[in-house]
């Protein structure tokens, strides 16, 4: 319910009082932005620090360190996030009603690669050592967070993968142009630094079993992901020439050359098949996408269906491949594709495709890329509880008595969902492992506050900042070279003050302005969200200070019934 | 910086810089207006046309933090909204022709309300009639009032002048390198050449000034109380009529109170030294106000208790800085605005055409403030008089006999009315008032009314009379 509401409801309720008594109280609120994505953690915490450094008496560099810690309370990848987050936070920003969302994203790079300039460490939550020793399989975006969770709680942690490299998918499927794997190794370093040990090239279930790993650690984390692209289920599909997603992106991120011909054919609709598409551009293909659906289906982020477009690459809907046409040595010469049209929803909600009959055409191609479906290797593990490919996690992601499960492999997402999962294992883990409460949740719960509670009318506009991006052209012309630059600081510094701080204090100071009873009292070092104290031994019950509030931080007080 | 002994070139620095001390405006200046209320605007209104009409190019960033705007007391300056006519009309000669999108024009009488009976009490003289107004965009959950925000009006009109509205909150000042400077609400801050306090009385800002040069001490206040109520047009217009009514109410602790009828809405204003929930209620209940009431009214769709300017108690200006409207000095229970304006446009006057040193404002600006000083030292004394007379049922019955008499007749010499009328409005000076009074046929008229107040007769009760449109 809105202040507004409240009030109304407030002033019916005293129709017999003649005046109704507005006394303030100060309630801290969820801003939408945490609903959104619980992954940047306090987002208007970490602006708040340094859009109220003048306030606090933080230095620049100070509050600009301080917020990349409280970033890093929940993300340790900030300058990675920064870069290929789809930012669902910044959807209902109630910046919207006025002019733009604040560009939370942009803001978060800029933060981590500042965290990375100037060194900072992550920050530790206890400085005792546990005696448990942690075993997390998979040094993706998901094991990598639970094991950072773990080793700042003090636990020894080693993370065991299969691959050369760390990083899971943020270094073998996004390419360099979207994330620099420089960025990706620092920020990975960090969690290195805080003591947790990597051991690369091991597969668990094959390299070591999955027993001995139990019987190793007091405990299991499995961020496996989805490694394994799924082939083209269509006659010709398993020739040469014909790749899946995971593999030629997994080689193209090791710097390998991979030689695809002039005439490229991406089959598929998700991120893979995306960056699949525009690396095929940047090694100088003409390069066409295939997919059975219309864009609104598509699961890539849609500014990266946008950019490939810029960049030249031909996206044909409702499309799906049928056959792939070869020579007699094999050697390919193209794709039979059929046209399909929308039927009724599948069980995913979204609308079945069904064939087009005698719509077939055909499209000349040298290479094909199926970037349809990735799933879980499971080699090994199969004894583990799994539903088909995927594997299966209770609410506290355990999936038995001590073995927890995280990130795509449970269900293929984003990133940060996947660092998400990890740090509520880390927490339900240590609880158990401590005896503490496991179900005190480090997220937001209330709902949001209303775009009504903020004093729009006392605001003016002003543009977000945009990151300054190369156009479609010159990106290709850029090869693996980045696409967008970080904002500049000044750029920074200005877009944090866009905030409206919903449902925070940021010491505004209209309250005790405007109190003439002297019901406020200002904190003698107010930190954002902190800045009055409240005492209405004077109050006169006019309920200006809630009016003014525009934050919508004070509210009017409700009778304990 | 106080070191007892001064280097050579410290001192020659001093030299030079009083050398430099120049209390002129010039092209660019910088003008800092705290507070975008009456006064503000009044003090930039006159600034950039006088500035215009000498071809002076001044930069004047107003800061005020509230949207006029929003409905309820976010976007208001919390005030009856009575103004006379006569100011209406002054303004306009200069220039600010109010709307009637602003103005409710056409209050013609006062109805005088008392336990021992009412008077109603035509516009003496026809320019002193009055109109009503709105400060902010109508009362709270009030978006559908007819008028709109007279502050918003005045406001508008001086951005279209190229005044800047700043809209955040000035949260402290201090004085640097010769120069007011100006603490913003988002940390940052200001440095200007001439800085104006137009934040009323209702605002701490003013118990910050300590920096500023000058002896400023903020004003003595006491607290008002007002609230609107909701009703219909026809129930308002039926049982208020076109006037202002006004209380002189034997409750204890009560001093003043009047309902002001505004289209859909009834605003209430009370003032006095000891204003409390409770005396509210006893006043709102009483059977006096009770018959004044419109049946249906909503209870309180908005109040608010703001603080009055009782008069302020040093001299409001110092080296590059003025205080206009309330937060200097303002007239004594009435004419807010009109003073605002009044001491806007001597500001504005004194910092064109003479300085803005302490010394052009006690030449330039002060004597309008005296005035008003003077003038409140006769009005403290014809309020308390007109306590001392309401408190006694007596006297009351006195006043109103006399009133009534006068209203009556057509050619009589309209005595208590004119000093009731001016008591509530702002069109004469109290100096006026009171020598009105010293009159040898006010006080014969007083005196018949007392004795045959004396006398027990027939009740009379005046009731307001309505007027066609
Ligand atoms: C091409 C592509 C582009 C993407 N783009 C974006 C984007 O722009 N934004 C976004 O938010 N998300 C994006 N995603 C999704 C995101 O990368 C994943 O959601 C995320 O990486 C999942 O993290 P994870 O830790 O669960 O799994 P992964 O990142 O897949 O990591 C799993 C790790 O486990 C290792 N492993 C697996 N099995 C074993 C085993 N048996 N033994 C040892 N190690 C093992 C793997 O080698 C791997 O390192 C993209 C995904 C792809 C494929
Ligand atoms: C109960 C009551 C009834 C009244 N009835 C009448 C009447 O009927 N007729 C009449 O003429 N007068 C009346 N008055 C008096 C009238 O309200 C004032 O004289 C008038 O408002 C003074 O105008 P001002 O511009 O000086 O101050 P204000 O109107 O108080 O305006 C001050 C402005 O400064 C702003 N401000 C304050 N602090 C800061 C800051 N730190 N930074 C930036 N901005 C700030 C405020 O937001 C406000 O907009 C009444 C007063 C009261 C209390």
């Amino acid at each position: 319910m809105s202040r507004k509401s409240k009030r109304a409801d407030k002033a019916a309720e005293t129709l017999d009082r003649i005046t109704p008594a507005f006394r303030p109280v100060q309630v801290e609120k969820t801003a939408p932005c945490q609903v959104g994505c619980a992954n940047c953690g306090d987002i208007r915490g970490w602006i708040g620090l340094v859009a109220q450094r003048h306030k606090t008496g933080s230095s620049r560099d100070q509050a600009m360190a301080q917020a990349w810690q409280l970033i890093a309370e929940v993300n340790p990848f900030p300058a990675t996030l920064g870069r290929i987050c789809p930012h669902p936070c910044e959807s209902d920003c109630n910046r919207a009603e006025l002019d733009e969302p604040l560009a939370i994203n942009a803001m978060e790079r800029f933060l981590g690669d500042f965290g990375i300039r100037v060194e900072l460490p992550l920050p530790r939550l206890r400085s005792e050592e546990s005696e448990e020793w942690i075993g997390v399989v998979g040094a993706g975006p998901s094991g990598l967070s639970f094991a950072y969770q773990m080793a700042r709680r003090g636990y020894r942690v080693t993370v065991y993968d299969a691959r050369e490299k760390a990083g899971g998918m943020l270094r073998y499927g996004v390419p360099d142009y979207r994330l620099p794997q420089q960025v990706l190794d620092a920020e990975i370093q960090k969690i290195v630094d805080l003591g947790v040990e990597l051991r690369l090239n091991t597969r668990v279930g094959t390299d070591i079993s999955l027993e001995e790993l139990r019987s190793r650690h007091a405990s299991l984390y499995l961020g496996i992901g989805a490694q394994m692209g799924r082939g083209l289920p269509v006659p010709g599909g398993d020739g040469p020439s014909v790749w899946t997603g995971s593999d030629y992106l997994a080689r193209i991120n090791q710097g390998e050359a991979v030689e695809t011909g002039a005439r490229v054919i991406v089959v598929g609709g998700g991120n893979s098949a995306i960056d699949a598409a525009r690396c095929a551009r940047r090694g100088g293909a003409d390069v066409t996408i295939l997919y059975r659906r219309s864009r609104d289906e598509m699961p890539a982020i849609a500014h990266e269906i946008e950019d490939a477009i810029e960049e030249g690459v031909e996206l044909i809907l409702l499309a799906a491949p049928v056959s792939v046409e070869r020579e007699g040595d094999g050697r390919m010469t193209g794709v039979q594709v059929q046209r399909m049209r929308l039927g009724q929803p599948d069980s995913s909600g979204r609308r079945r495709p069904e064939p087009l009959a005698g719509s077939e055409f055909r499209l000349p191609a040298d290479t094909v890329i199926a970037a349809i479906s990735q799933v879980p290797v499971l080699d090994g593990l199969e004894s583990l509880d799994h539903d088909g490919d995927w594997l299966v996690a209770d609410s506290h992601g355990a999936i038995d008595k001590d073995t927890l499960v995280g990130g795509d492999a449970v269900s293929p997402g984003i990133a940060g969902e996947a660092i998400i999962q990890g740090r509520h294992a880390a927490e339900s883990l240590h609880a158990r492992l401590r005896g503490l409460d496991p179900d005190k949740a480090s997220d937001p719960v209330s709902p949001p506050i209303e775009p009504e509670d903020i004093l729009l009318a006392s605001k003016k506009g002003c543009e977000a900042v945009h990151e300054s991006r190369l156009q479609g052209e010159q990106r290709v012309a850029a090869g693996m070279g980045e696409v967008a630059k970080t904002i500049t600081e000044q750029q920074f510094l200005a877009e944090v003050e866009r905030c409206f701080s919903c449902g925070s204090c940021y010491g505004c100071e209209q309250c005790y302005m405007y109190c003439t009873s002297g019901c406020f009292t200002k904190i003698e070092e107010p930190t954002p969200g902190m800045y009055f104290s409240l005492n209405l031994d004077q109050c006169k019950e006019c309920g200006k200070c809630v009016e003014v509030c525009p934050c919508g931080f004070l509210e009017i007080s409700q009778p304990s019934a | 910086m106080h070191s007892t002994q001064k280097s050579v070139a410290d001192s020659f620095s001093d030299f030079v810089e009083s050398e430099e001390k120049d209390f002129t405006l010039r092209d660019g200046s910088r003008i800092a207006v705290v507070g975008g209320g009456p006064a503000g605007s009044f003090f930039s209104y006159f600034l950039l046309k006088m500035a215009q009409a000498i071809d002076l190019e001044l930069e004047v960033d107003i800061f005020e933090p509230r949207s006029f705007g929003y409905c309820g007391p976010a976007g208001c300056n919390h005030c009856g909204g009575i103004v006379s006519e006569s100011l209406v009309q002054t303004l306009a000669a200069e220039g600010i022709v109010l709307p009637r999108s602003v103005v409710q024009r056409g209050v013609e009488s006062y109805v005088v309300h008392m336990d021992v009976g009412d008077v109603t009490i035509e516009s003496p003289v026809h320019e002193r009639r009055i109109a009503a107004l709105y400060r902010g965009n109508g009362p709270r959950e009030g978006g559908d009032s007819e008028l709109e925000s007279f502050d918003g009006y005045l406001q508008n009109l001086v951005t279209g002048l190229g005044a800047r509205v700043v809209p955040e909150l000035i949260t402290g000042v201090e004085h640097r390198d010769d120069r007011p400077y100006l603490k913003y609400g988002d940390g940052k801050g200001g440095q200007y050449d001439l800085v104006a306090m137009a934040a009323g009385v209702n605002s701490n800002i003013i118990n910050m000034l300590n920096e500023l040069p000058g002896d400023y001490l903020p004003p003595k206040t006491t607290r008002g109380y007002i609230c609107e109520f909701r009703s219909t047009k026809e129930e308002i217009l039926r049982i208020l009529g076109r006037a202002v009514h006004v209380f002189l109410l034997d409750i204890p602790r009560f001093e003043f109170a009047a309902i002001i009828p505004k289209g859909q809405f009834v605003t209430v204003v009370m003032v006095g030294e000891d204003l409390d929930q409770e005396l509210v209620h006893a006043f709102l209940n009483d059977p006096v106000v009770r018959r004044t009431f419109p049946t249906n009214a909503t209870p309180c769709v908005c109040s608010c208790s703001p603080l009055i300017n009782l008069g302020a108690r040093k001299r409001p200006y110092g080296d590059r800085v003025v205080m206009v409207g309330d937060s200097g000095i303002t007239r004594l229970y009435k004419d807010g605005i009109g003073a605002a304006f009044r001491t806007g446009k001597a500001a504005a006057t004194s910092a064109i055409f003479h300085g803005v040193s302490a010394g052009d404002f006690e030449k330039h600006f002060w004597p309008t403030c005296r005035n008003i000083v003077n003038d409140n030292r006769v009005g403290k004394v014809m309020f308390a008089t007109n306590a001392i007379m309401k408190n006694s049922r007596l006297t009351r019955k006195a006043m109103l006999r006399m009133a009534q008499k006068e209203q009556e007749k057509e050619n009589a010499r309209p005595h208590m009315s004119t000093l009731l009328w001016n008591m509530f409005t702002g069109s004469a000076p109290y100096v006026e008032m009171f020598r009105g009074t010293l009159r040898p046929g006010f006080i014969y008229n007083l005196l018949l009314s007392v004795g045959a107040a004396l006398v027990p007769g027939r009740k009379k009760t005046a009731q307001p009379r309505k007027k066609a449109a």
